[in-house]
C-alpha cells in the first residue's frame, strides 16, 4: 500500500501537491477494448513502476450518464479506499491521484487502481505494476544422471523477491562451438530449476547461464563452464542386505549392487553407508567405504534393530578428476543384531570383509598390536579374520557355560574372558 | 448411448401426441438412468465451478474477493445470463437454451485462460481449473443435446458458431477490464450450469414441460 500523504498534502488541496519525482504518463485514449460499459477511463493503464516512485494518476469522466462530472469520485486501491487528501479534482470531469513511494505489488496480476462514482459503482479500473528488475542468478549448479541428462538449479539473486512475474530461461552451449540452446523442462526440482533430457555431448565443456527478465529489464547469471562427465550421480545402490554375522551381537553384514546403470564404469567408485537405532533419528555415517560393494558393520548394540542405507559416488567415472555427486540414498533395509546379555561398546563402524581394519578405536588399537606382533613375535598368521573367529568361540562357550550352570538371561553377567577350559 | 425409437404416430386418424404438451409422458428407464447422469454430472460441475470462481477471484486481488464487489456487468458476445423468463419456459425449451449457452463457454473459457496464462502465469491450478472447465461445459452440452434429440425435442436449426470477437477484444484490453470479463465469464459459467442441473431436476421429477 502506498504511503499516504498527510499534511501539506490535505491543507494544500488547492494547489498541485509537491510531489517526489513523478512518472507521468498521460495516456489519453479512447475506452479500451472489451470495457464498453465504462463510463470513464483512468491514465496511465497498466503503468509498470519501480519500488519507491511515484504516481499521477487521472480518472476522466465520459459524457455519460449525462451530467456526470469528477465531483464525488473516489479512488480504491486493492479494496481499499484511498484517502481523499491524495485526489484533486483538475477540472470538470478529471480526477487526479499522486501516490508517492509504492510499494511492491500485492499480487502478480497487478495492483488494482479503481476509479468509483460516488454511489460506489466502479467507472473504471487500471492494474500497478511496481517491482523492482530482476537480479543476476547466482549459485548455478547442475548434475547428469547416469550421463544421460542434466539438470541444473539456481538462486535468483541476493534479493529475491521483485514482485513482479520474472521469467528465467536456463541457456546452454559447448563451449568452442554451437549455437544457443534453451531449457524447456522447468521446475522439475523446485522452482528455480530445469531439465535437459537428451541430446548431451560427452568430453567436451558446456556453457550455461540463466537469464532473468520482468518488465522493468533483465539480468544474466555468471557462465558456467563444466564437463557432464564431471558432475554425474546415479541411482542409489539396489538390492541393499543386511544380515547378521553368525552369533556376533555387536555386528551386521551390509551387501549391496552397484548401480546398474553405470555397472561398467564404476572401478573408482565411492560408497558411504549411514546406519540408526530404530528408535533414533541421528544417523550414524561410515565413511571409509571404497569401491566394494560389502561390509560389516561392528560395535553396535546387541538385540537392537537397525535401519541401513547405502549411497554412491561415481568417482573417476572416465577418468574424471572431479569428486562426483554422492546418489540419494538407497531405502532403509532393517536387521536386528542377536540378543546379548553383555551389551556391546556403543561406537560403530564398517568393518569390510576380509579383515581389513575399521575405524573404530578398539579394533584401531588392536590393528597396532596385531602389526607388532606380527614384526616382532613372528606371529604371520595373526590376523582380524582370526580375531572374529576368536570372539565367536568366546560367545559359544559363554552361552554354553551359563546353561551349565543354570544362568537365566536376565542373570548375572558371565565374567569368562578366555578360552573356555 | 442408446435410446429408443422417437414416438410413432398413432394409428386410426388419432391426434398425434405431442410430448411437450403431455406432462404424464412416462420415460424409458434407460433414457431417465441418462437423464438422472446427466443430472448428477452438471451436479458435480456446479461444485467445479463455484471453485473455478473463488480460484480466480483470489488470483485477481482485492476488491475481485471481497463481498462488496460489483463490477459492471460487462456483455459478453454470444452468451448472456439467463433471463428471468427462463423458469417459465418448458422444459424442452430450457434444455436448449442450456444446451446453446454450454456451447458458447469454451472458447470464452479458453480466452480467460490465455489472458490468465500472461497474468498469473505461475497459477497452474488456476490455468488447469479453466481449460477443465471449458472441456466439460463441452461434455455437458453434449450429453443435453443428445437428450434432447432422445426426446425428439433437438434444435434442428444450424448451431450458431461462437463468436471470435470477444476473444480479441479482451486481448486488446487493459488488464483491469480483462480480470472483470474473466470474472464476467467464470460467473456465467456457474450460473449456466447451475440453471442445467435445475432443469435437468425438473425433467427428471417429470416437471410441467
Amino acid at each position: 500500500m502506498p504511503a499516504g500523504r498527510r499534511g501539506p498534502a490535505a491543507q494544500s488541496a488547492r494547489r498541485p501537491p509537491p510531489l517526489l519525482p513523478l512518472l507521468l504518463l498521460c495516456v489519453l485514449g479512447a475506452p479500451q477494448a472489451g470495457s464498453g460499459a465504462d463510463t470513464a477511463v483512468i491514465s496511465p493503464q497498466d503503468p509498470t513502476l519501480l519500488i519507491g516512485s511515484s504516481l499521477l494518476a487521472t480518472c476522466s469522466v465520459h459524457g455519460d450518464p449525462p451530467g456526470a462530472t469528477a465531483e464525488g469520485l473516489y479512488w480504491t486501491l486493492n479494496g481499499r479506499r484511498l484517502p481523499p487528501e491524495l485526489s484533486r479534482v483538475l477540472n470538470a470531469s478529471t480526477l487526479a491521484l499522486a501516490l508517492a513511494n509504492l510499494n511492491g505489488s500485492r499480487q502478480q496480476s497487478g495492483d488494482n487502481l479503481v476509479c468509483h462514482a460516488r454511489d460506489g459503482s466502479i467507472l473504471a479500473g487500471s492494474c500497478l505494476y511496481v517491482g523492482l528488475p530482476p537480479e543476476k542468478p547466482v549459485n548455478i549448479s547442475c548434475w547428469s544422471k547416469n550421463m544421460k541428462d542434466l539438470t541444473c538449479r539456481w538462486t535468483p539473486g541476493a534479493h529475491g523477491e521483485t514482485f513482479l512475474h520474472t521469467n528465467y530461461s536456463l541457456k546452454y552451449k559447448l563451449r568452442w562451438y554451437g549455437q544457443d540452446n534453451t531449457c524447456e523442462e522447468y521446475h522439475t526440482v523446485g522452482p528455480h530449476s530445469c531439465h535437459i533430457p537428451k541430446d548431451l555431448a560427452l568430453f567436451t565443456p558446456y556453457e550455461i547461464w540463466v537469464e532473468a527478465t520482468n518488465r522493468l529489464g533483465s539480468a544474466r547469471s555468471d557462465v558456467l563452464t563444466l564437463d557432464i562427465l564431471d558432475v554425474v550421480t546415479t541411482d542409489p545402490p539396489p538390492d541393499v542386505h543386511v544380515s547378521r554375522v553368525g552369533g556376533l551381537e555387536d555386528q551386521l553384514s551390509v551387501r549391496w549392487v552397484s548401480p546398474p546403470a553405470l555397472k561398467d564404469f564404476l572401478f573408482q567408485a565411492k560408497y558411504q553407508i549411514r546406519y540408526r537405532v530404530e528408535d533414533s533419528v541421528d544417523w550414524k555415517v561410515v565413511d571409509d567405504v571404497s569401491n566394494q560393494t560389502s561390509c560389516r558393520l561392528a560395535g553396535l548394540k546387541p538385540g537392537t534393530v537397525y535401519f541401513v542405507q547405502v549411497r554412491c559416488n561415481p568417482f573417476g567415472i572416465y577418468g574424471s578428476k572431479k569428486a562426483g555427486i554422492w546418489s540419494e540414498w538407497s531405502h532403509p533395509t532393517a536387521a536386528s543384531t542377536p540378543r546379548s546379555e553383555r551389551s556391546g561398546p556403543g561406537g560403530g563402524a564398517c568393518e569390510p570383509r576380509g579383515g581389513e581394519p575399521s575405524s573404530g578405536p578398539v579394533r584401531r588399537e588392536l590393528k597396532q598390536f596385531l602389526g607388532w606382533l606380527k614384526k616382532h613375535a613372528y606371529c604371520s598368521n595373526l590376523s582380524f579374520r582370526l580375531y572374529d573367529q576368536w570372539r565367536a568361540w568366546m560367545q559359544k562357550s559363554h552361552k554354553t557355560r551359563n546353561q551349565d550352570e543354570g544362568i537365566l538371561p536376565s542373570g548375572r553377567r558371565g565374567t569368562a574372558r578366555g578360552p573356555a577350559r | 448411448m442408446g435410446f429408443p425409437d422417437r414416438p410413432r404416430a398413432p394409428q386410426g386418424g388419432q391426434k398425434p401426441k405431442d410430448p411437450q404438451a403431455d406432462s404424464s409422458v412416462s420415460l424409458l428407464p434407460h433414457l431417465e438412468a441418462k437423464i438422472r447422469q446427466t443430472h448428477s454430472l452438471a451436479h458435480l460441475l456446479t461444485k467445479y465451478a463455484e471453485q473455478l470462481l473463488q480460484e480466480y477471484v483470489q488470483l485477481q486481488g482485492d476488491p475481485f474477493g471481497l463481498p462488496s464487489f460489483s463490477p459492471p456487468r460487462l456483455p459478453v458476445a454470444g452468451l448472456s445470463a439467463p433471463a428471468p423468463s427462463h423458469a417459465g419456459l418448458p422444459v424442452h425449451e430450457r434444455l436448449r437454451l442450456d444446451a446453446a449457452a454450454l456451447a458458447a463457454l469454451p472458447p470464452l473459457l479458453d480466452v480467460v485462460r490465455r489472458r490468465q496464462a500472461e497474468l498469473n502465469p505461475r497459477a497452474q491450478r488456476l490455468l488447469r481449473r479453466l481449460e477443465d472447465a471449458a472441456r466439460q461445459a463441452r461434455a455437458l452440452g453434449a450429453a443435453v443435446e443428445a437428450l434432447l434429440a432422445a426426446l425428439g425435442a433437438a434444435n434442428r436449426g444450424p448451431r450458431a458458431e461462437p463468436p471470435t470477437a470477444t476473444a480479441s477484444a479482451a486481448s486488446a484490453a487493459g488488464v483491469f477490464p480483462a480480470k472483470v470479463l474473466g470474472l464476467r465469464v467464470c460467473g456465467l459459467y456457474r450460473e449456466w450450469l447451475s440453471r442445467t442441473e435445475g432443469d435437468l431436476g425438473q425433467l427428471l421429477a417429470g416437471g410441467p414441460a
